[in-house]
């Protein structure tokens, strides 16, 4: 909400920041990723980032944003990790198992683990860790609703650490290997946990002594101890860097100019406009690949008003030139949409691809059949003498291009796209209320589990339950049922084949609108490889060597 | 603005010296006392006014659970009545506590104290480039010949005429992104602040050129000018040793209301040249609901008001007799 | 007095502006929200003299169509300063000692407050737009019309022509709306003329950080604050708007100081 004024500006999906709340957790190799495999890689240097947004809050366990990910990852490590197909590996936790009911997840800690600040990691660390995240006292706005099924954690010996769950959770694992539940040093807890929003101490390859500083960056230096990367990490994750500095700098241009200009060697999220330019440029490459989650999408308002009418909702999503639109504002550099999840999420179903496709004789016969069929002097349906019109609220300036470029589509089939950019709070108020048709944002995540984020019935923002983001406010019997067989799924492929089955019940309901899939990217000077991209499709810093 | 010495009541009976500049000194701070609450309480009322709930907003861009949410509108109390808000937040001000960031999570002092140096250090650098700029513009530009005073008078509107944002971008894109003279990510150093300071110059020294000039060409009818060239004094020494020094009397009051003006205009810089700064904090915090950091800058700022204008009452009453004659 | 070129030029100026922003249709045909997906970044020239956006909208007709918002929030928060801050300041000249003790204390704290970051507050509670701009703006410059109309208020107490009033036995109020009020315009009206120009910059500015008018509407400032993100694709978007303000508070600086130098050397 604060989207108006934030410095934290996505390039890629505007809204998104609000909601942008990326749970996440799969490692997405971007395909565009430096395929640097023939050349040595070397150790040493310093390298210089320009990145676009910041944390309000380093700690991941308080703070939700993408941003705080990007920064934190080099700082700590996580119990697993999640390659990019979605499968778990060993890394602070060297194996575990899991009970007959899925309930007791007992982890077996890797030896001869330290933290930067010379702690021991062990059992009692672990355990301080999940309780501190679910402490109300921490403020959590992410990693709690991580651990939503945790009921309790116990150290049964110096390195063995038995979790329990409240109910059986096939996201339980996907959630550990986020950088939201890294661990951190214990001795760090006991201090003002404000001191923790600007400096963590974790076990990661880096570590960083100075801390964070809002609005101008953060300072790494190589971990020197470090031999505990993870298990199935592509070669490229160890850290090689001997320093890392990165600058906050929100603005596109700048960014971009910084990267041009050699004042730094790479720049995160660059302009669509400016990614275009440097991929053909001499002496720089662009690495980049969709976030994994839900697509850049509108949401109708299923509950009430003009789109609680099927076919209308119907008719809008065939109608409306998504795609040219999409080519158009962003110079062919993101993906269009064809479905919720994007291509890189693990789950997606991308049969349904052709629901999605642009029909504007198909959208007239489905608005001549809900009524709509008279012309007013502009050349706008109506019933009953009422303009066929639909309000779209957003609150992010970065919007409206492509704001207005839909607006113009929506008009060809004769449907009036009201416009409503609000301050953040008149936002939050109407996005309660359910007063609009529209809303836009996008929600990054390593797996299919967002569809329960996006349309339970549990998550429909209400004044009662402040925001939440299921804002096309559907609620569906049969998907809810389909939710609760997902959690209790033994293995990725039941749970995969139920979201499956919910996917294909969204679209036929007509309850999204994707518009495109957001890109993460990072542009940089030749002589930077080894990018790569980690679970939540954010950048990863940390194996990233400099050939020159 | 150098006002504030003359809402004093007139008419009393001046004590001689000393007691007489301690009482004003004591008027005037029990007066900054009052504008320093004043704008507190002002920016509590909006910041508590606009829509949506602090918790909402706080909340925006996270999924947390109940307890979560009723743990932080506890530990914020923004669930009291709001004159107890108030008045807690009055007691802790009072205590010198400014309080902690809601959305930044860190005590408010750390939080300015890491932006402002670079702020300061921008105005600073401006302020100077003010005084270097209009003093060689107005002794380039104090000549009698009409012609050439049209042509700074007009080069001199154009300078205050260009909104300072978008000098900024052109000087941006000109001179870092295409020429790469200047990098791109303003820092503070001397090439860093450079464009910055320039974008934000260009009204000031116009208008203090403008000011300065005026005074200078007055002088130069005096007659002492023309003893001093009889003398075979240089046409330069002559312009920059004595008739700077008569320019320069009507133009020292305008610096202090260019030092306020300044902050304002920082902010709008800061975010062009992605320059880190109690600006581009403040444009967060407002949208943030970010009452204690909000707060904060504005009290800040209006001390710097309160002292700016106490220096240049003074510095008004040191040089220029005739106002100690007006209190 | 002699009447040089350069003011008829900004005379001329102003009317084309005012025209512009009365009937912006007078200028051009075309519509300034009309995107047009196969036109983007049109370069200047042929059927669009100064090009297109991104999205494909005719610069020059969102430039003539912007005269009137982008002009509207400065010459309003000028009205509304002008018609405050005389209200104030001759309340605050006849209502007292304690009355004028209050006035001026107020008006210093908001003189206090950095213009920006007064503006920023008042959009916060009321949401960004034309209106809630028209208002901080107003606010901001409303202590220094409060001044000009106090210290002419009590100049003119001790004016021979309103001791007569008096002495006709006219009451206080009739008093200040025959005499004191007309009388005092003539300076607040100079000062109304030369914080123009600096409005339409701030409002302008405003825009330019998004607290202006809102999307899609076409302004000035919120113009170039778009162009910001194509930049690298084409410069018109970044220039064009820029040269309308500058050139529009030009203008209007130089009739206003003009204006500003008749009343002084009338009054004088």
């Amino acid at each position: 909400m604060s989207r108006r004024f934030t410095t934290t500006k996505p390039a890629v999906g505007a809204a998104a920041t609000l909601l942008a709340l990326t749970l996440v957790s799969a490692c997405s190799p971007g395909d565009g990723g430096t395929s640097a495999a023939q050349v040595q890689p070397r150790d040493g240097g310093t390298l210089r980032v320009a990145v676009a947004r910041e944390p309000e809050c380093l700690d991941p366990h308080q703070s939700p944003t993408e941003a705080a990910r990007l920064l934190i990852r080099p700082l700590v490590d996580s119990l697993v990790y999640q390659d990019d197909k979605g499968a778990i590996h060993p890394w602070l936790a060297a194996e575990w198992t899991v009970s007959e009911d899925r309930r007791t997840y007992t982890f077996q800690l890797r030896d001869g683990v330290a933290f930067t600040d010379g702690t021991k990691l062990d059992a009692a660390a672990v355990v301080a860790n999940l309780d501190r995240v679910v402490d109300p006292e921490t403020k959590s706005l992410l990693a709690g609703s991580l651990l939503a099924s945790y009921d309790s954690a116990k150290a049964t010996s110096a390195d063995t650490v038995e979790v329990k769950l409240e109910q059986p959770d096939s996201g339980f694992l996907g959630a550990l290997a986020t950088p939201n539940l890294g661990i951190q040093s214990p001795a760090t807890f006991k201090g003002d946990p404000a001191a923790l929003c600007a400096k963590v101490v974790g076990s990661g390859p880096f570590r960083s002594d100075g801390g964070f500083t809002p609005q101008k960056g953060i300072e790494y230096t190589r971990n020197k101890a470090y031999a505990w990367g993870p298990e199935g990490a592509p070669e490229t994750r160890k850290p090689r860097l001997d320093a890392i500095s990165v600058r906050i700098v929100p603005d596109d241009a700048a960014r971009s100019g910084a990267l041009t200009s050699g004042q730094v060697d790479a720049a995160t999220a660059l302009a669509p406009t400016g990614l275009r330019e440097l991929k053909d440029t001499p002496g720089f490459t662009v690495a980049s690949a969709p976030f994994p989650g839900a697509n850049y999408s509108y949401w109708p308002n299923t509950a009430s008003g003009t789109l609680a009418d099927v076919n209308v909702r119907k008719a809008l999503r065939a109608g409306i030139n998504w795609e040219q639109v999409v080519k158009n504002v962003y110079f062919g550099v993101y993906e269009p949409a064809k479905g919720v999840l994007s291509r890189t999420t693990p789950g997606q179903d991308a049969s349904l691809a052709p629901a999605y496709a642009h029909d504007p004789a198909e959208a007239g016969r489905l608005l001549d059949e809900a009524g709509w069929k008279e012309r007013d002097s502009e050349g706008y349906r109506t019933k009953d003498g009422k303009r066929l019109k639909v309000r779209h609220l957003w609150s992010d300036p970065s919007v409206e291009t492509l704001a207005v470029q839909i607006q113009a589509s929506a008009k060809e089939i004769g449907v009036e796209l009201v416009e409503e950019n609000l301050d953040g709070g008149t936002f939050v108020e109407r996005l309660l209320a359910g007063d609009y048709e529209l809303i836009d944002t996008n929600f990054s995540a390593p797996g299919p589990d967002v569809l329960r984020v996006l349309f339970s019935k549990d998550n429909i923002p209400t004044p009662e339950r402040g925001i939440a983001n299921n804002m096309a406010r559907y609620d569906e019997p049969s998907v809810e049922s389909a939710f609760e067989q997902a959690l209790k799924a033994a293995d990725q492929a039941e749970q995969h084949r139920v979201y499956t089955t919910v996917q294909k019940k969204i679209t036929d309901d007509a309850a999204v609108f994707p518009v495109y899939s957001p890109l993460s990217s990072l542009a940089a000077r030749s002589g930077v490889e080894g990018v790569g991209f980690t679970s939540d499709g954010s950048t990863d810093l940390t194996g990233i060597w400099l050939a020159s | 603005m150098a006002g504030i010495l003359k809402t004093v009541p007139a008419g009393a009976e001046a004590p001689a010296g000393t007691g007489r500049i301690a009482r004003l000194a004591a008027v005037r701070l029990a007066g900054s006392l009052a504008v320093l609450w004043g704008a507190v309480t002002v920016t509590f009322l909006v910041v508590r006014a606009a829509p949506g709930g602090t918790a909402d907003v706080l909340l925006a861009r996270s999924t947390v659970s109940p307890e979560i949410r009723a743990q932080l509108i506890a530990e914020y109390r923004l669930d009291d009545p709001l004159p107890t808000q108030y008045l807690t937040y009055l007691g802790r001000l009072a205590r010198g506590d400014l309080g902690d960031s809601y959305a930044l999570r860190r005590p408010v002092a750390d939080v300015i104290g890491a932006q402002l140096p670079d702020t300061l250090v921008l105005i600073a650098a401006t302020l100077a480039l003010t005084v270097a700029g209009a003093i060689l513009l107005a002794v380039a530009g104090a000549r009698r010949r009409p012609w050439m005073r049209a042509v700074f008078g007009s080069a001199e509107s154009l300078m205050a005429a260009l909104p300072p944002f978008w000098l900024g971008l052109i000087l941006l894109s000109v001179f870092s992104f295409t020429l790469h003279w200047f990098p791109a990510i303003g820092d503070s150093s001397p090439r860093g602040l450079f464009l910055p300071a320039l974008a934000l110059a260009a009204g000031p020294v116009a208008v203090v050129a403008q000011v300065l000039r005026e005074g200078m060409l007055r002088a130069l009818e005096e007659p002492f000018v023309l003893t001093a060239r009889t003398r075979g004094i240089s046409e330069a020494a002559v312009r920059f040793r004595h008739v700077l020094r008569h320019g320069l009397t009507p133009a020292v009051p305008l610096l202090g209301w260019i030092t306020g003006s300044l902050i304002g205009g920082a902010v709008i810089v800061e975010i062009v040249f992605s320059r880190q700064g109690v600006g581009r904090l403040v444009l967060s915090a407002v949208q943030n609901k970010d009452l204690p950091l909000v707060t904060a800058v504005v009290l800040l700022a209006a001390v710097v008001f309160v002292v700016v204008n106490i220096l240049v009452d003074v510095l008004n009453w040191l040089i220029d007799p005739r106002t100690r004659e007006a209190t | 007095m002699r009447i040089r070129p350069g003011l008829w030029c900004s005379a001329a100026f102003v009317a084309v502006l005012v025209a512009m922003a009365a009937f912006p249709a007078l200028f051009t045909a075309a519509d300034p929200d009309a995107a047009d997906l196969q036109a983007t970044f049109a370069p200047p020239g042929g059927a669009h003299w100064l090009g297109t956006d991104e999205n494909g909208r005719d610069l020059y007709a969102r430039i003539v169509h912007g005269a009137r918002p982008s002009l509207l929030i400065g010459i309003g928060a000028v009205a509304l300063a002008l018609l405050g801050g005389v209200a104030v300041g001759v309340a605050s000249a006849r209502l007292g000692r304690l009355a004028d003790q209050v006035i001026s204390r107020s008006l210093e704290i908001v003189l206090s407050v950095p213009w920006l970051l007064l503006v920023f507050l008042v959009v916060a509670a009321l949401g960004p737009g034309s209106g809630p701009a028209v208002i901080g703006l107003a606010i901001t410059s409303l202590p220094g019309f409060a001044r000009v109309a106090r210290a002419e208020t009590i100049r003119l107490r001790a004016a021979p022509f309103v001791e007569a009033a008096r002495g006709f036995g006219w009451s206080g109020a009739q008093v200040v709306l025959r005499h004191v009020l007309p009388n005092t315009l003539g300076p607040v009206l100079a000062l109304a003329t030369v914080s123009l120009g600096a409005m339409i910059v701030a409002s302008s500015s405003l825009s330019f950080v998004g607290l202006g008018p809102q999307p899609p509407t076409a302004e000035w400032g919120a113009m170039l604050a778009s162009s910001r993100q194509t930049l690298s694709v084409a410069w018109w978007p970044a220039v064009f708007p820029g040269v309308a303000i500058t050139l529009a508070v030009l203008a209007v600086t130089a009739l206003g100081r003009e204006l500003h130098g008749r009343v002084e050397g009338r009054s004088a």
